[in-house]
């Protein structure tokens, strides 16, 4: 590991304006939240900052709040508070699966919901030190020509990472909102928004700025007569992202579905929100048949590589099984 | 059943390690614990290119970087690595580099951190050179030639290449069959993966150098360094106390003790070098990859009545050990012939890991077996049962020999008979299954050295070379003793692992420290009774060979009311010594061995590839059980690592750049708590008459029969056949896709 | 310079020694981090003068330790080599095996994942704080009934997490100890064991 300078702040408005200044200086400096993931990609020498800006220290970020209407979670709140918060377990059941699928006990314990959306992709080029990709700077996608059995089928070129959180498709199927302070103040996003595609940047997976950070996700709690799930792929059972991971939500009325979410993960650079699929659902039954037919829907354009065409048909029975469980 | 001669006062029972304590405290001190007074931190830079000539290496930035005391290299530090490679020579860095990761460069700094910073500042200018890291195209004509010879590797001694043997006459056997099948099973390297890291502290003194080794075998260790270095034996001394597994990769001296030494010599400061992960994974070795080709010629009830097998197993860019592939072992095959080609590749160093040429082959020997009773219609459990070893090769008997018990037992506890149905029978998409396979590891003791000193107060020393990777054979020494000598356990302190002080120990590898060093300490204890006996025949008005010793107290075997405690026995003789270095052999025209038979039940979920394994019974033949407790635990463990295996571990090496993109516990996926089943274990247990105690091998054996117990079960399941390691999500979800 | 670097190594392991071995329950000051230079002008070239360093607390067993490091030093190197707590172990540096779990604040975490800066003011447990005097911790007693330790270089973090699993579920079901357990690699596949421990420990507390 590079040496750095760590710099503890104690509120947001410090770290932002640390980040602006030195974004002004040109020297570079990152932020952090649990620590767990950066801190490896900075042994790996994948990134090596100046400054590193330590958000733990920021007092009272960490809150989990049911509302009218939805819950706020502060940026700080860890993986593991919001797993065994009995509200979010009661009305957020797929947001508090999916961080209790993430890594391990004690990355949950110390990670936070927003280190778990702007973690950097667990490619295992870009991870490796020995290859500079191009994410890292460099010409070429290794996935294309090496081993991408892990890698995007969906929305993917030039790069092909898939994005590596487990609460993000769960948090845009609940139609979560993310909130960014940055030098001009706050705003609130769709979380959907906050991802980025690498043919628009290659280089990013979110769109925060260099003097931006998260500040609180909001998520509204689902209409009544809503089911949700939440499935992840993977080849190890603890310590694993996911091959493929599907979050769906039905709200039903009756038993026919007034609207569905239906989002992936471990397929795409970005949470992929299957809309095609979600439009053919409204108003039908889910049965056998409907659910298979949203499976298929959701994966066509799908351009797998070479080493990962398996993950079409996994994800298509995924999401038929994940219809079928909330239905 | 043979029976043990007689009662035992602690052989055979269930008993706690006797360094758990210190285990369960934090206070056992392994090797990357110790600190010495003025040590330096070292690194090694490693080539990230595959085959390439080292033009130039520029140090002079890292050397000005405070804190740097030492930077060595292929110019400035040539020390051969004997026990490296077999077929050519190996130094600790070498010119050209022959794969990614071979060490091109080692750094020590006052601290870890200035010595990593370091690495990053040595400029080194490659010439490429063309490379293969398949071991088929290897072997053609035009590859690019890794070794001098060649890549076909040509050993020396025990490794001659191809690997050939045979008996029998295979093509009458092949006449005699009723039906002759032909299939490829592959593997691939899996690295042993141990927790502890690579570590070696050494430090010179008046020219005489001192290695703490995280090493499988100090004995064999010293005799390497002091080869290699041009020393004595005296002028070595090798230590290891607690050891954080090695599973076969980390016996006798390994670069990275040459490295540190070589460091602290031209620092003169002790230096201790500490491998990352990532050197860990592919600057040491793993299991050889292999290709298997059977041939099976069988007749209509199954009994086999020849098998050929041709393969390659790669071995990567240099040559350690055998790259034998041997899990037709376990069969009755009357008719027989293998040739097996190790082959030279630009890739990662292949060399033991636990059970070295089995878990492989038995994969490999034992889905062929279990596909071929499918074809013929029948049962795997009458297949397995019908084919078992009775001899060896074909002919030699057996020193012991329960596999038969080990079938029966397992199959009925698991309820093989009843569960079996058809592969791939069951309905939807979940699949039930289960399977069995066989395994087992060779037997056979041989030289070992203890002493064993009984102090005034009857108490007793007990010195061996043996480290403890583990096994718990440091317990397995102390038992022994106890038993032997008479003396309770938690009177003896057992010393270890120390050349300056410890005698002769083969190296915890193999399965073999119980068989070596077992019999030499059994015949110091009786080296140092006779001493006993001699001093209390005057009190105990008897003659010596009228006494016994046991639980501390000496007796008269015709009365044993008539005691005296050992302390009083022996309190004004100051220390009685006893020692032994003993070589036992059985005769040549026997063979020992150990078996298993495997069984596991799984559950398939065809959707996501995902596979359960609800049930697992592992049946064993070691002989007798020293202890219970320590012995269930290798067992256990073995599987696990059958499962790993089996599911998940391979290290993938990109095609284009020949750099290896797992190297690491995240990517390579070894097994955690939630993949591992209740593995429930029974031991048939018998007295084998050449064993110390009655026992045979226990280390080994249980990963032999884990992967293809695994693969018959998944087979059973789903009615597909799985040809090649590991057996990922993604294989299977394309295989019942078809 | 490089002696001197030296010098104050040695004479901080022996200042360490001393409140070591000497009254127990120092008081936690929480200091805010002595900058010492300037990360302006940082290049690999200089950081082996020094680079950033602070001084910090740890509160670590019960004891204030208080010690010089490095900004990019992890807890579990400091806990290593500044504080000779050598029980936690580093398996691979990367926050994937579990060698060398602490319970901090009460949750058991990857000490190589954690610099030591962040910890000030933290309560720290590692394995060696477990007993009480000569009295093991009855996981740990349960750990050497049954077997947990093969080589033992996994098995203080294995009883770390297995602790931490207790002080917040007492009396988990096998389940609930695997998936406690799960953040923790066992090389020699001593899972069976560990779990079977942890069990019995949860049973002997009632």
């Amino acid at each position: 590991m590079k040496s750095f300078e760590n710099i503890d702040v104690k509120s947001v408005r410090e770290a932002v304006s640390l980040l602006q200044k030195f974004h002004q200086q040109k020297k570079s400096a990152a932020v952090v939240g649990g620590g767990s993931e950066y801190l490896q990609l900075m042994k790996d020498h994948v990134v090596e900052p100046d400054y590193l800006i330590n958000l733990k220290s920021i007092p009272g970020l960490d809150y989990i709040k049911e509302e009218r209407g939805g819950f706020r979670i502060g940026a700080l709140a860890k993986l593991v508070e919001i797993e065994e918060h009995p509200a979010v377990r009661e009305k957020l059941l797929i947001l508090s699966s999916a961080a209790g699928e993430a890594a391990s006990p004690q990355i949950r314990n110390a990670g936070t919901i927003a280190g778990n959306l702007c973690q950097r992709p667990f490619c295992w080029y870009f991870r490796s030190s020995n290859f500079t990709c191009l994410r890292k700077g460099g010409q070429v996608c290794y996935t294309v020509t090496g081993d991408g059995r892990f890698h995007a089928i969906l929305g993917a070129g030039p790069s092909y990472i898939v994005h590596p959180s487990d609460t993000a498709p769960a948090l845009v199927a609940l139609g979560a909102q993310i909130k960014i302070a940055g030098p001009t103040g706050e705003k609130m996003i769709p979380l959907e928004k906050f991802f980025v595609l690498p043919s628009v940047d290659y280089k990013r997976e979110n769109i925060l700025n260099p003097a931006e950070i998260v500040t609180e996700i909001f998520v509204p709690t689902p209409k009544a007569g809503s089911k949700g799930f939440y499935h992840k792929v993977r080849e190890r059972l603890a310590w694993d992202h996911a091959i493929v991971a599907v979050a769906t939500i039905v709200e039903s009325s009756g038993s026919v579905v007034r609207a569905a979410r239906v989002v992936m993960g471990g397929v795409a650079p970005i949470p992929w929100r299957a809309a095609k699929a979600e439009e053919f659902l409204r108003g039908k039954r889910i049965d056998e048949a409907t659910a298979k037919q949203a499976g298929e829907i959701a994966l066509e354009g799908a351009k797998p590589l070479k080493d990962n065409v398996y993950k079409v048909k996994m994800a298509q029975d995924l999401i038929q099984r994940g219809l079928l469980a909330s239905a | 059943m043979a029976q043990a001669p007689k009662e035992y006062s602690i052989v055979g029972k269930q008993t706690p390690r006797i360094d758990a304590y210190e285990r369960v405290t934090g206070q056992a001190q392994y090797t990357g614990d110790l600190q010495l007074p003025g040590m330096l931190y070292a690194r090694v830079l490693r080539s990230n290119v595959p085959h390439a000539k080292i033009i130039s290496i520029d140090t002079s930035k890292a050397e000005k970087l405070p804190g740097v005391k030492a930077v060595i290299h292929h110019e400035n530090a040539k020390v051969p690595w004997s026990s490296g490679g077999h077929t050519h020579r190996r130094y600790i860095f070498n010119n050209p580099v022959r794969y990614v990761g071979d060490p091109v460069a080692a750094v020590a700094a006052t601290d870890r951190h200035i010595a990593e910073d370091a690495l990053k500042l040595i400029d080194v200018k490659y010439e490429k050179i063309p490379h293969v890291l398949d071991a088929n195209e290897a072997l053609k004509p035009d590859a690019p030639k890794i070794a001098p010879n060649g890549n076909l590797s040509v050993g020396k001694g025990a490794f001659s290449a191809p690997i050939e043997e045979s008996w029998g006459d295979i093509e009458q056997g092949f006449k005699d069959a009723d039906r002759v099948f032909e299939d490829t099973y592959i593997t691939k390297h899996v690295n042993n993966a141990q927790l502890e890291r690579r570590v070696s502290i050494a430090k010179w003194d008046a020219g005489k150098l001192t290695v703490y080794a995280s090493t499988q075998g100090v004995s064999n260790a010293r005799t390497d360094i002091a080869k290699d270095f041009a020393l004595p034996l005296s002028k070595v001394r090798v230590v290891c106390k607690y050891m954080g597994g090695g599973f076969g990769n980390k016996n006798q001296a390994q670069d990275y003790d040459y490295m540190a030494a070589m460091l602290a010599k031209v620092a003169a400061q002790p230096v201790k070098l500490e491998f990352t992960r990532e050197d860990d994974y592919i600057g040491m070795h793993g299991r050889w990859a292999s290709e298997q080709h059977y041939k099976v010629g069988v007749k209509n009830d199954g009994t086999i009545t020849a098998v050929s097998l041709d393969a390659v197993t790669n071995m990567g860019a240099y040559r350690k050990q055998s790259g034998n592939l041997s899990g037709t072992d376990f069969y009755n095959i009357p008719n027989f012939k293998k040739v097996i080609k190790p082959v030279h590749t630009n890739t990662v160093v292949a060399a033991n890991y636990r059970a070295p040429a089995y878990p492989q082959s038995v994969f490999g020997f034992a889905s062929f077996l279990d596909q071929v009773a499918f074809e013929l219609g029948v049962n795997p459990l009458d297949m397995f049962m019908r084919n078992r070893a009775q001899k060896s090769k074909g002919k030699l008997p057996f020193t012991s020999n329960y596999l038969e018990q080990c079938i029966l037992e397992g199959s009925k506890r698991i309820g093989f008979s009843e569960k079996w149905h058809k592969p791939g029978a069951t309905a939807g998409p979940v699949k039930h299954g289960i399977g069995m396979a066989l395994g087992g590891y060779p037997f056979r003791p041989g030289l070992g050295a203890a002493t064993i000193r009984v102090n005034p107060d009857g108490t007793a020393h007990v010195l061996v070379g043996v480290t403890d990777i583990g096994t718990g054979a440091k317990s397995t020494m102390a038992i022994i003793a106890s038993e032997a000598l008479g003396i309770p356990l938690n009177q003896i302190q057992l010393t270890n692992g120390d050349t300056d002080v410890t005698p002769y120990s083969v190296g915890e590898s193999g399965s073999r420290t119980t068989a070596f060093t077992g019999p030499a300490v059994v015949a110091a204890a009786e080296d140092v009774r006779k001493q006993i006996f001699a001093l209390a025949s005057a009190p105990m008005k008897s003659k010596p060979e009228e006494l016994d010793l046991r639980d501390g107290q000496v007796f008269r075997k015709a009365d044993s009311a008539q005691r005296i405690a050992l302390g009083q026995i022996v309190k004004d003789s100051g220390d009685l010594i006893g020692r032994a270095t003993t070589n036992p052999n059985f005769p040549k025209e026997m063979d020992g061995k150990c078996f298993s038979a495997h069984f596991a039940e799984v559950e398939v979920d065809t959707w996501t590839g995902h596979v359960r394994i609800t049930r697992y019974v592992a049946a064993h033949d070691s002989g007798a059980i020293l202890n219970r407790l320590t012995a269930e635990s290798q067992i256990k463990g073995g599987v696990v690592q059958g499962i790993g295996m089996a599911f998940s571990e391979e290290l993938l090496i990109d095609k284009v750049t020949a750099i290896p993109i797992n190297p690491n516990y995240r990517d390579a996926k070894v097994p955690t708590h939630l993949e591992t089943p209740e593995v429930e274990v029974i031991f048939v247990e018998h007295y084998d008459p050449y064993g110390v105690f009655g026992g045979k091998v226990v280390g080994e054996p249980p990963i032999t029969a884990a992967v293809a117990t695994i693969a018959n079960a998944i087979f059973n399941a789903t009615g597909k056949r799985f040809k090649e390691l590991p057996i990922t999500p993604d294989k299977i979800v394309r295989a019942v896709q078809v | 310079m490089e002696d001197e670097k030296k010098g104050t190594r040695l004479s901080r392991r022996s200042f360490l020694k001393g409140i070591g071995g000497g009254a127990i329950g120092t008081a936690v000051i929480s200091t805010g981090l002595v900058k010492s230079d300037s990360a302006e002008g940082y290049s690999p070239e200089t950081s082996g003068a020094g680079g950033n360093r602070a001084t910090i607390t740890l509160k670590v067993n019960g004891k204030a330790y208080r010690v010089e490091v490095e900004h990019r030093s992890t807890l579990a190197e400091v806990l290593r080599d500044e504080l000779g707590l050598t029980g936690t172990k580093i398996g691979c540096d990367r926050g994937e095996c579990g060698a060398c779990t602490v319970i901090i604040n009460g949750h058991n975490m990857y000490a190589c994942s954690q610099l030591a800066v962040w910890m000030q003011g933290k309560d720290i447990l590692t394995v060696e704080g477990l007993a009480k005097g000569d009295k093991l911790d009855p996981l740990q007693e349960a750990f050497i009934e049954h077997d947990g330790p093969q080589c033992g270089f996994c098995t203080s973090g294995q009883i770390m997490s297995g602790k931490a699993l207790l002080m917040k579920n007492p009396k988990p079901d096998e389940a609930q100890a695997r998936r406690g357990l799960s953040g923790n690699l066992c090389r020699c596949g001593n899972y069976n064991r560990e779990v079977a421990a942890v069990l019995a420990a949860a049973a002997k507390s009632s």
